[in-house]
C-alpha cells in the first residue's frame, strides 16, 4: 500500500470516529450525568446545524455561528429541561417517550419555517493535496474538534465545581444531597450542557452533510449506538465506542457500501452489548 | 368479562363488519391491520414489560416478505396464503434473532428500547439504500427509497383475489382471532408467568422460571404478529416503503398504543381509531400541523394520562369499569378454591422425589474487589431439619445466602446440592432443582393478587396448572389466613406484616427441598413469631431449611444446630446452649463488648 494511500484511509478512519464523537458526546452527557435518554438528541442536532445555517446567512462568521447556535441550543436545552426533563425523573420510560414527541414536534416545526428542502453552508477553508489523494481541510477541523470537546469535557469534569458536584450527584444522590447539594439545578446544567454539545456537533456537521430537518434520524441511531456501546464513563466510553464503532463502519463502508457499513456498526453494537451489558466502560465504575 | 359477553362481543363485531358499507371497507381495513400491529405492541410492552421500538421494523420486514414472496409466487390464489406466512416468519425470526442478543445478554430497559429502535433506523437506511435495480430477490425489486411496486393483493385458494369488501372482512377475520389468541395467551399459565416476569422478575428468576425464555417467547410472538401486520398492509397499499421503518411510524405506533392503554387488547384497536380519526381530520386541511398535534398528544398522554386516554376516560365515564383480568382470574380461582376446599386437599411439602438433596457447600470463598466477604466456608445441611445460621451485622450471612442462590458468583470454592455442582448455575435453575429462598427484603408480586402469588409460587414447585390451584387452596387452608384478607388484594396493598406471611406461604406453596429464610420473623409481632417458628418446624419435617436470625428467643425456639458465622467465616458450630456457653462467642456477639 503507498504511502498516500494510508494516509488516506487512516483520515477517512479518522473523520468518520470524529463525527461518532461529535453527534454523540451530548447525549452521553446527559445519559451518563442524569441517566435520562432524550430521543430528540438527533433534533438537537439538526437545530444546531440548522442555527449555523441561520447566523452564516445573517451575516456572522461561520465561527461565530457555530457557536451561537451550540448556545442557542444550550439555551432550548434549559427550556426543555424545565417543560419536560424535570417532571419525569426517575421514569426512565415516560422521558424517553416525552423527548420523542418533542422530537416530532421540531422536525415538522423546521418544515414548517425553513421547508423540507436542503440546505447548506459552502465548505470553509481550503484543500489538502497529498499524492493522488486530496480532502478538505475542513475535515482537519472537523478531527481537531472532536479531540478538543473531549478533552474539555475531560476538564469540565474533572477541574470545575459543577463537574465534581455532578460526578458526585451521579454516583450517590442522596449523599450529595445530604451534603447539600442541590440536585435539581446540577441536572439542569447537564442537561443544557449536553444539549449545547449535541447543538455543537450538528453546527460542526452543517458544511459537511446536506442540512434537512429530518437529518437528525440519520444520525441518532448511531449516537445510541456509541454511547451504549461506550458505557457510563462520559468521555473515555465515548472515545472507546467512537473508536471502535467509527473504524469499524468506515472500513466496512469502504470495502462494501455505506450502508452495509451502517448494518456492521449495529451487529458490532449489539454483539458488545451481549457480551458487556454494561458497555465498554460499565465495569471501570461499576455503576449499573 | 363472562364467556356470554365475550360470546356477544365477538358476534358484534361480525355483525357490524357486515354491516360496513363498500365505500369504507378500503379505510377501514387499514384501521383494523393497524390494530393487529398495536395489538403486538401491548402484548410486548404492555405484558411483557419489554420496551421494545422495533414493532414497526418486525411490521416492514413482514410487509417487505410479503412482497418477496408474493411477486415471486406470482399469479396463483396461493400466492396471497404463503405470503402471509413468509411475513409471520419472517417477523418470528428477526425477533428471534435481535431478542436472543438482547435478552440472554441480561441487556435491560432502555437499552432494549435504543436497540430495537437502533436497529429500525438501520433497516431504514438498508432499505433506502437498495435503489439500484441489481437488489433483488428473485423478481422483486427492492427498489430503494422508492419502494417496492408490483405487489399482489391478498387472495385466496378457491376466492382468488379479494375484493375490498371480501379483504376487509378477512381482516377482521384475523384480527379477531389475534384477538381471541392474545386473550387466551393472556389467561393461560405462559401468560400469568409472564405477568410476574414483568411485575418482579427477581422473584420469578427465585421462583425457578427462566426469565430470559419467557421474555424471548413474548417477544418472539410479538414479532410474528408485527410481521403479520405488516403482510396485510402491503397486500392492501400493494407497495411498501422504507417509510415504515422511520422514525415517525414507530413514534405512531407508541401513541396508538399509549393512548388506548397498554394491556388493553380492546383499547389498541381503540387507540389507533380515535388517533387515526384525529389524523385524517387534521390531513384534510394539508396535515401539516398533524406530527405536532401527534407528539403533543403524545406528551400530554406521558404527562398527564400516564395510564392510557381510553381507559382514564372508561375509568371516568362509570365507576363499575370492568375489571381488570388479574382480579378476573383471582375470582375464578376463588370458586375453584371454595370447590376444592370442600374435597379436603391435602397439603405437599417438601420434594416429590427421594432423592438426595441436602446442600453443602466446600471452601466456598466470595471477594468484593479486596474484601473477603466469605473465606473457606464449608457448611453441610441436613437433607431434613432445620439450622439456623447466628452471626453479627456483617458477618457474611446474607452474602453466603446470595452465593446459595446464585445471586452472586461465588469466587472459590463450590456449592453442592444432592450429588450435584450447582456452583455455575443461574438462579432460576437452581430454584427448579428444589431451591428455595425468602430474602431478607419482601419480594413479591406486587400488582398480582395475594391468591396469584401463592399460585405461582405452588405452580413453579408443581409444574402442573390444576395441582397449583388444589396447592395454593390447601396453602391458605393450613396458614389459615385472616378471614377478612381478600385473595384478590395486590400484594402491594397489603400492610407490612401481611406480605412477611405471604411470603412465608410461599414457601410453603413451592415446597422446595432446601428452604433458604432470611430473618423470617423481621418485624413481625411476639406472637407471630412463635407461629412463625410452628411453621417452620413443620417445613423441616419435609425439608432442610437454614435460617438466617438475630432473635435469640427464635433461634432457642427452634431448638436446632447453630451455625455462627464471624468475619465472613464459619467460627463456631454446636446447639445454642453450647454457644452461651462459650466464652469466646459472647465476647465477639452476645453483648459482651467486641474484642478484635
Amino acid at each position: 500500500m503507498a504511502g498516500d494511500q494510508l494516509v488516506n484511509l487512516v483520515l477517512v478512519l479518522l473523520v468518520s470516529v470524529s463525527t461518532l464523537v461529535l453527534v454523540s458526546i451530548g447525549l452521553a452527557v446527559v445519559f451518563g450525568m442524569m441517566g435520562v435518554i432524550n430521543l430528540a438528541h438527533g433534533e438537537f442536532l439538526m437545530l444546531g446545524a440548522f442555527g449555523t445555517i441561520l447566523g452564516y446567512r445573517a451575516g456572522l462568521s461561520l465561527w461565530i455561528a457555530m457557536v451561537m447556535a451550540a448556545i442557542g441550543v444550550g439555551v432550548l436545552g434549559l427550556v426543555v429541561e424545565a417543560l419536560l426533563i424535570r417532571h419525569l425523573y426517575g421514569r426512565l420510560e415516560a422521558t424517553m417517550l416525552a423527548t420523542w414527541g418533542l422530537s416530532i414536534i421540531l422536525v415538522q416545526a423546521t418544515v414548517l419555517i425553513f421547508g423540507a428542502s436542503t440546505q447548506g453552508v459552502p465548505t470553509p477553508l481550503g484543500t489538502w493535496r497529498f499524492g493522488q489523494y486530496s480532502t478538505s481541510e475542513y475535515n482537519l477541523v472537523l478531527i481537531a474538534m472532536a479531540v478538543v470537546t473531549l478533552i474539555g469535557v475531560y476538564l469540565v469534569f474533572t477541574r470545575t465545581r459543577y463537574g465534581t458536584i455532578a460526578r458526585a450527584v451521579t454516583q450517590n444522590p442522596e449523599m450529595a444531597a445530604a451534603l447539600g447539594v442541590n440536585s435539581a439545578r446540577v441536572n439542569r446544567v447537564s442537561f443544557a450542557f449536553g444539549s449545547a454539545l449535541a447543538g455543537l456537533g450538528g453546527a460542526l456537521l452543517a458544511p459537511l452533510v446536506g442540512v434537512v430537518p429530518n437529518m437528525g434520524q440519520a444520525y441518532v441511531a448511531r449516537a445510541f449506538m456509541t454511547v451504549v456501546v461506550g458505557g457510563t464513563d462520559v468521555v473515555l466510553g465515548t472515545a472507546m465506542a467512537a473508536g471502535l464503532l467509527g473504524a469499524v463502519d468506515s472500513l466496512v463502508s469502504n470495502l462494501f457500501e455505506p450502508f452495509i457499513g451502517s448494518v456492521a456498526l449495529l451487529l458490532t453494537a449489539i454483539v458488545i452489548v451481549r457480551v458487556l451489558p454494561t458497555g465498554l466502560t460499565g465495569r471501570l465504575r461499576g455503576r449499573s | 368479562m363472562s364467556k356470554a359477553v365475550l360470546v356477544a362481543g365477538v358476534v358484534l363485531c361480525i355483525l357490524g363488519a357486515l354491516a360496513v358499507p363498500d365505500a369504507s371497507a378500503q379505510s377501514l381495513s387499514l384501521y383494523v391491520i393497524y390494530g393487529i400491529l398495536a395489538l403486538s405492541l401491548v402484548m410486548v410492552w404492555g405484558w411483557g414489560g419489554i420496551f421494545s421500538f422495533g414493532q414497526t421494523a418486525f411490521f416492514g420486514l413482514g410487509a417487505y416478505a410479503y412482497g418477496v414472496v408474493g411477486i415471486n409466487v406470482g399469479n396463483s390464489e396461493w400466492a396471497g396464503p404463503l405470503a402471509l406466512l413468509g411475513a409471520i416468519g419472517c417477523g418470528a425470526v428477526a425477533a428471534c434473532a435481535l431478542g436472543y442478543f438482547m435478552f440472554y445478554g441480561n441487556v435491560s430497559g432502555v437499552y432494549v428500547a435504543i436497540i430495537t429502535l437502533a436497529s429500525t433506523l438501520v433497516l431504514l437506511t438498508v432499505t433506502s439504500s437498495m435503489a439500484d435495480p441489481s437488489y433483488r430477490l428473485g423478481d422483486a425489486i427492492i427498489g430503494g427509497y422508492n419502494g417496492m411496486l408490483g405487489i399482489p393483493g391478498m387472495s385466496l385458494p378457491g376466492i382468488g383475489y379479494l375484493d375490498a369488501r371480501q379483504y376487509f372482512l378477512f381482516c377482521v377475520g384475523v384480527a379477531l382471532s389475534v384477538a381471541l389468541a392474545f386473550r387466551w395467551i393472556r389467561l393461560s399459565t405462559f401468560g400469568r408467568i409472564v405477568f410476574a416476569v414483568t411485575d418482579n422478575e427477581t422473584r420469578a428468576q427465585l421462583l425457578g422460571f427462566d426469565v430470559r425464555a419467557y421474555k424471548l417467547v413474548t417477544f418472539v410472538m410479538g414479532g410474528a404478529v408485527a410481521g403479520l401486520a405488516g403482510a396485510l398492509f402491503a397486500s392492501w397499499a400493494l407497495f411498501i416503503s422504507p417509510v415504515v421503518f422511520g422514525l415517525s411510524q414507530a413514534a405512531l405506533l407508541v401513541i396508538w398504543v399509549l393512548v388506548g392503554g397498554r394491556d388493553s387488547i380492546l383499547g389498541a384497536f381503540l387507540g389507533v381509531y380515535v388517533v387515526q380519526r384525529i389524523s385524517d381530520y387534521l390531513g384534510e386541511g394539508g396535515g401539516s400541523y398533524t406530527p405536532i398535534v401527534l407528539g403533543s398528544l403524545l406528551i400530554a398522554v406521558v404527562l398527564v394520562v400516564p395510564g392510557g386516554i381510553v381507559p382514564t376516560a372508561m375509568k371516568l365515564a362509570a365507576s363499575r369499569t370492568p375489571k381488570n383480568w388479574r382480579r378476573f382470574v383471582s375470582q375464578t380461582n376463588r370458586i375453584r378454591r371454595d370447590a376444592a376446599t370442600d374435597v379436603a386437599v391435602g397439603l405437599h411439602l417438601g420434594p416429590s422425589s427421594n432423592e438426595d438433596h441436602a446442600l453443602r457447600t466446600a471452601g466456598l470463598e466470595k471477594s468484593f474487589g479486596g474484601v473477603k466477604a466469605l473465606r473457606d466456608v464449608s457448611v453441610q445441611c441436613p437433607e431434613q431439619g432445620v439450622l439456623c445460621l447466628i452471626g453479627a451485622n456483617g458477618a457474611g450471612k446474607s452474602t453466603f445466602f446470595n452465593v446459595l442462590a446464585g445471586r452472586l458468583a461465588a469466587t472459590k470454592g463450590s456449592v453442592f446440592l444432592g450429588g450435584e455442582d450447582i456452583t455455575r448455575l443461574r438462579p432460576d435453575q437452581r430454584a427448579k432443582r428444589g431451591l428455595g429462598i425468602k430474602l431478607q427484603v419482601p419480594c413479591v408480586f406486587p400488582t398480582l393478587s395475594v391468591w396469584d402469588n401463592i399460585w405461582l409460587a405452588a405452580y413453579s414447585g408443581l409444574r402442573q396448572s390444576d395441582a397449583a390451584t388444589d396447592q395454593t387452596a390447601a396453602v391458605l387452608q393450613r396458614l389459615s389466613f385472616d378471614d377478612s384478607l381478600d385473595i384478590s388484594t395486590p400484594a402491594s396493598d397489603l400492610p407490612h406484616g401481611a406480605v412477611q406471611w405471604l411470603e412465608i406461604a410461599m414457601v410453603f406453596a413451592a415446597g422446595p427441598a432446601v428452604i433458604l429464610l432470611d430473618e423470617p420473623t423481621a418485624g413481625m409481632s411476639h406472637d407471630d413469631t412463635y407461629r412463625t417458628a410452628d411453621l417452620i418446624l413443620e417445613l423441616g419435617q419435609h425439608s432442610s431449611v437454614v435460617v438466617v436470625e438475630h432473635d435469640m428467643d427464635f433461634v432457642r425456639t427452634l431448638d436446632s444446630p447453630v451455625v455462627m458465622f464471624h468475619e465472613g467465616a464459619v467460627f463456631r458450630r454446636g446447639t445454642l446452649a453450647e454457644l452461651q456457653a462459650d466464652e469466646v462467642v459472647l465476647d465477639v456477639y452476645m453483648g459482651r463488648g467486641a474484642t478484635a
